[in-house]
């Protein structure tokens, strides 16, 4: 299946890059791993859903990126746990947007965190006991971790940006925060177009 | 300010001092027991739940594996509402060898504790979790017991036989005059006199005694404990070998308490135990060789509390010191008239403790009144049990209070405001009435309030607010209440979590923090 762009985690980051990309006439697909899309309240998941949807873009609900296709520093590809390893959802560029830890866009255990789909380069130590403060309202430490990007928030792998992957919303590490996926996409589709 | 002048004053509102209080109540003798904090605030709120059978000392203690399976047979009895009769497994692992488990199994029986080799594969069938390398399994009574119910059965029997319980009140120093010990003086200056004044007071007892020119060699032995967020085994689980870090786990209401460790800590850190990351991977290293599992199972939280051991050899690490009861009559031992110590122990032996310490008190005062505590029930466990005929609200508070639910007006707060723990308004407005709740930490102890596996994630406002109306009838007052009750709450949690904080413990924490931030 070949789309213009395949967003990874349908959340605010994910809906709303979702939005603008199929504004600009972008044939876009979420992929969404909760029952409805992830934003919160009792219908707006379904109204975003429905409003995705009159702009053409593809909604796989209950889905889940599994793994990716990568070859020479580009995404070709990315695998879901319903398509199953035959299909692969290919696109011109993918958006990360799946969230932190309680989204499962970030696996941790005692010593490590990582990005399951990509196996991004994630900003964190080792050291588990500088991941949080010892005082609850401080700003707690491991809500700043998160995958690392270029200026042009292209994610990182290894050091090195991949071309066509960007990240969007809480997953980027907070040093990469400045990196505005949005505006970026946006003069993407632009050019594309 | 000179009150009244009691026969006994019990320092120390642990489940020692609750024990004492309710057994010197019942003597008849007019008691005090005086709390710094909250009861069930030290060690008595911070252990395993576990009624030990004995069996884990019938090796090494063969005395204090007799009192544990007495005292295990009477709280059974006294305390059905807070003993689940589980009982419990000793695994052999290949490495642990079978000599261990034959002389076990025969130490055990000397002991008069029923030890009973069942097969692997029926240990197996009976607990699916345990290790599949066991190559051996012994059966014995352990139980899983709740700490918290256990002392606030004690403290409401001793208050319904006329003992005065004063929480939140420091005692500064015990009072002398001309060599005798005649009562305590608080932290705000009040003296209060007694005849005797038992030390219960766990770790914090050499500090009181030292006051007074007597010197008991103590030893703060921490021990750090894990919870699982279920039940993963429905027996006590234990490996059979020399007593270790981490060998036994418990099940209690629906979850798993892992533990423990055993290690010399100064006295200065007792008033702020929490376990560490370093202490909960030894916890999961060596629990995961007794239930596999454990490797991947949500974990709650971890915490610490210290056992107040006695010792003549102030070196070790506090596995070897005796665990055994230590009465101190200090009339006798330290020419100080009026003073006693009752330490050491263990929560199975409690009532025992208490037994001894009161049979002194007795002696001292001159009363020649018997001990009944081994025969009447303690409040709520006069028999109700939960079943499906109860109503739903009310089913969790009788599990939990038993007869005492009488007392909770379901008609007017019937609203369940933890779902976890399933705790409605009407047990909240019993638990302020009954055991003079303060804040929301003692409502927990009380209630099993935000112990559940949300760990008050998304009942903790509503409990605030409902907690805060009881307290304080102005609204805005009561506003404040609540919100200094939310983050009292999500501090106090925050503790026992940090050390566990990874995997699922580590999303939690993020939709926490969320829900803090109010982004949820």
């Amino acid at each position: 299946m070949r789309f213009d762009a395949v967003i990874i985690g349908g959340g605010y980051a994910g809906c709303t890059v979702a939005g603008i990309l199929s504004d600009a006439g972008l044939k876009v697909c979420v992929v969404s791993e909760g029952l409805s899309l992830a934003v919160s309240g009792s219908k707006t998941p379904y109204a975003a859903q429905a409003a995705l949807q009159k702009h053409g873009v593809t909604v796989l609900r209950g889905d889940r990126a599994m793994g990716a296709k990568v070859q020479d520093g580009r995404v070709l590809g990315v695998e879901t746990r319903n398509l199953g390893s035959g299909t692969i959802l290919e696109a011109d560029f993918f958006i990360l947007a799946t969230g932190k830890f309680f989204s499962r866009g970030l696996l941790s255990d005692k010593e490590h965190i990582w990005e399951p789909v990509f196996g991004a380069d994630v900003e964190y130590s080792s050291d588990r006991t500088t991941w949080y403060d010892e005082d609850f309202s401080a700003p707690q430490p491991f809500m700043d971790f998160g995958v690392k990007t270029d200026a042009s928030a292209r994610v990182l792998v290894d050091g090195k940006a991949l071309e066509n992957l960007y990240a969007a919303g809480d997953i980027v590490a907070k040093g990469c925060k400045e990196a505005n996926v949005t505006k970026l996409i946006e003069d993407y589709a632009r050019r594309d177009k | 300010m000179t009150s009244k002048e009691y026969d006994v004053i019990i320092v120390g509102g642990g489940i020692t001092g609750a024990a004492t209080a309710r057994d010197c109540a019942l003597r008849g003798l007019s008691t005090l027991l005086i709390e710094r904090g909250d009861i069930c605030d030290g060690a008595s709120g911070r252990n395993h739940g576990l009624l030990h059978s004995g069996a884990r000392y019938a090796v090494t203690d063969r005395e204090g594996a007799e009192e544990c399976i007495r005292e295990n047979r009477i709280l059974r009895r006294i305390a059905s509402n807070c003993v689940e009769p589980t009982e419990g497994l000793f695994i052999s692992l290949p490495e642990d060898g079978l000599d261990y488990q034959a002389n076990f199994i025969a130490k055990c029986r000397e002991a008069g504790i029923d030890a009973q080799a069942i097969d692997p594969a029926e240990a197996l069938r009976l607990e699916p979790a345990i290790n599949p390398r066991i190559i051996g399994a012994v059966k014995v009574p352990d139980a899983s017991v709740d700490p918290f119910r256990l002392v606030d059965a004690h403290i409401l029997d001793a208050q319904r036989h006329g003992a005065d319980i004063k929480k939140f009140t420091a005692v500064a120093s015990l009072v002398k005059e001309g060599g005798r010990v005649v009562g305590v003086k608080t932290a705000a200056g009040e003296v209060i006199r007694s005849r005797e004044v038992v030390l219960a007071a766990g770790i914090w007892t050499a500090g009181l005694a030292r006051e007074a020119g007597v010197n008991i060699g103590m030893m703060p032995s921490k021990g750090a404990l894990v919870i699982f967020g279920h039940r993963i085994a429905n027996m006590v689980i234990n490996r059979c070998r020399k007593p270790a870090n981490a060998d036994i786990l418990v099940p209690g209401d629906v979850v798993s308490v892992l533990g423990t460790t055993s290690d010399k800590v100064p006295i200065e850190t007792c008033d702020d135990m929490r376990a560490t990351p370093a202490e909960v991977d030894l916890l999961l290293r060596e629990g995961e060789q007794l239930v596999p599992s454990l490797a991947h199972t949500r974990i709650i939280r971890a915490y610490a509390g210290v056992r107040p051991l006695v010792v003549a050899d102030p070196a070790g690490d506090g596995r070897n010191v005796s665990r055994g009861i230590v009465l101190l009559d200090h009339e006798e031992r330290d020419g100080v008239p009026g003073l006693i110590t009752i330490t050491g122990g263990k929560l199975t032996t409690s009532r025992l403790m208490a037994e001894m310490a009161t049979d002194l008190v007795c002696k001292k005062v001159g009363s020649s009144a018997v001990c009944r505590t081994a025969d009447l029930p303690l409040p709520g466990s006069e028999g109700r049990k939960p079943s499906f005929e109860d109503p739903f609200v009310e089913r969790a508070a009788i599990g939990r209070h038993g007869t005492e639910v009488s007392r909770m007006d379901f008609g007017k707060g019937g609203e369940i405001l933890c779902e976890c723990e399933h705790v409605t308004r009407a047990e909240i407005a019993y638990a302020v009435e009954h055991f003079g709740v303060r804040n929301i930490s003692d409502l927990r102890r009380h209630t099993r309030i935000g112990m559940g596996t949300c760990q008050g994630s998304f009942c903790i406002r509503s409990v605030a607010t409902a907690l805060a109306e009881i307290l304080s009838p102005d609204p805005r007052s009561a506003a404040k209440l609540s919100d200094e009750f939310v983050s009292q709450y999500r501090q106090e949690r925050w503790k026992g979590i940090t050390p566990v904080l990874w995997g699922d413990t580590l999303r939690e924490a993020e939709y926490m923090q969320k829900v803090n931030g109010n982004e949820i």
